[in-house]
């Protein structure tokens, strides 16, 4: 089934793409600005939580709409966002590779 | 100094990406490589993080006029995820130059098929309306799901390997084979870029692939040019802002093979 049209679901996944984006770009301003007059590893520390935070927005996306499903009973795309979690995880836990 | 230019770099990267809906991380990685003097898979890195940028910029607008398809997204997400993780993990073992040769020939590609399909795969009918009112979409149901999670294994692949969105793979095979309208191709394809590029990128966090410094700035850069392009993308005449995408393209491709050869020689 193609189920488009639901305002509510599209709203709520829209909210946390945004926010994220949003909260990544102002960190990220901010510990550059701040670099311009504190160099060292304050800025450095505050841009790197805006990486970490801007990776991290994706699997809170996954993570949500894996609950909204789950909460409309929608068992199977629970599922598949569950699998989509657990992909993105194992990516964290085998991450190594030659240096 | 470098922070300036950078931030410059990305907010061109995101313009240019913004207006004619051509990611901008093809750009990054080879300008990152070639003129900032960062190794191909630092830089490879160092774009995905402006790639998951302007993807969750842009597929809030798309899902704000509901025209993705979440579901189908998240199907095909299933392959793209694991297509980009493995491939990320296995690019730890690659080498350098076979990773910069790949990524001009992968330009080289991109440029003609932008140039010979141009005029069929128009960007405007793929955009919505500006307006928030009701976008009419007809019913669909999305078909042959097998070869739709094929592509995309591919598609996700890519994205790991080399740092970029992979629509040009996702977009044509939803709409041609999979019977979805381009307009939720095309926002369900942005839509799908945010986790594979994460499901890439975690894993060049993890080895160190990642230069925060850099990042920083061009991912500031990006977010603010791509706010600036879909503001002015239904005003600006897109055929010329590709043409200029294509030749930006082909030159960096070139320089790059000519970095090789340089590299061998």
């Amino acid at each position: 089934m193609s189920q488009l049209r639901e305002p509510a679901f599209d709203r709520v996944v829209a909210m946390v793409l945004r926010v994220g984006a949003f909260s990544c770009f102002f960190l990220m301003l901010a510990g550059l600005l701040f670099g311009l007059f504190v160099p060292g590893r304050i800025p450095l520390g505050i841009e790197r939580a805006g990486v970490l935070l801007m990776l991290a927005t994706p699997v809170v996306r996954v993570i949500v709409a894996c609950f909204l499903f789950f909460r409309e009973k929608d068992y199977r795309y629970g599922w598949i966002s569950l699998g989509v979690l657990v992909i993105l995880m194992l990516g964290a836990v085998f991450g190594i590779g030659e240096h | 100094m470098v922070t300036v230019l950078l931030v410059i770099l990305g907010f061109f990267a995101g313009l240019l990406g913004a207006l004619t809906g051509i990611g901008g991380g093809v750009l990054l990685t080879p300008i990152l490589a070639l003129y900032f003097g960062i190794p191909i898979r630092e830089a490879i890195g160092t774009s995905l993080v402006a790639v998951i940028t302007t993807s969750a910029a842009s597929s809030s607008v798309h899902l704000q006029r509901h025209t993705t398809d979440i579901r189908l997204g998240m199907t095909l997400e299933l392959a793209t995820a694991l297509g980009a993780a493995v491939m990320a993990y296995l690019v730890g073992y690659f080498n350098r130059n076979f990773l910069e040769g790949l990524f001009a020939a992968f330009l080289l590609y991109s440029a003609i098929t932008i140039l010979t399909k141009g005029g069929k795969f128009r960007h405007e009918d793929a955009l919505p309306p500006a307006t928030n009112g009701d976008v009419v979409i007809p019913p669909y149901e999305p078909q042959r799901y097998p070869l739709g999670l094929g592509a995309s294994l591919v598609a996700g692949a890519l994205s790991g390997l080399l740092g970029i969105g992979g629509g040009p793979i996702k977009v044509p095979v939803m709409y041609i084979f999979m019977n979805v309208p381009l307009m939720v191709a095309t926002a369900t394809s942005n839509f799908m870029i945010g986790v594979t590029a994460a499901a890439s990128a975690i894993v060049y966090y993890r080895r160190g692939d990642i230069l925060v410094e850099d990042a920083a700035p061009l991912a500031v850069g990006v977010f603010l040019g791509s706010l600036l392009g879909a503001r002015l993308a239904p005003r600006i005449h897109t055929k010329v802002v590709v043409y200029l995408l294509v030749a930006i393209m082909l030159y960096l491709s070139g320089h790059l093979a000519v970095h090789l050869l340089r590299g061998w020689l």
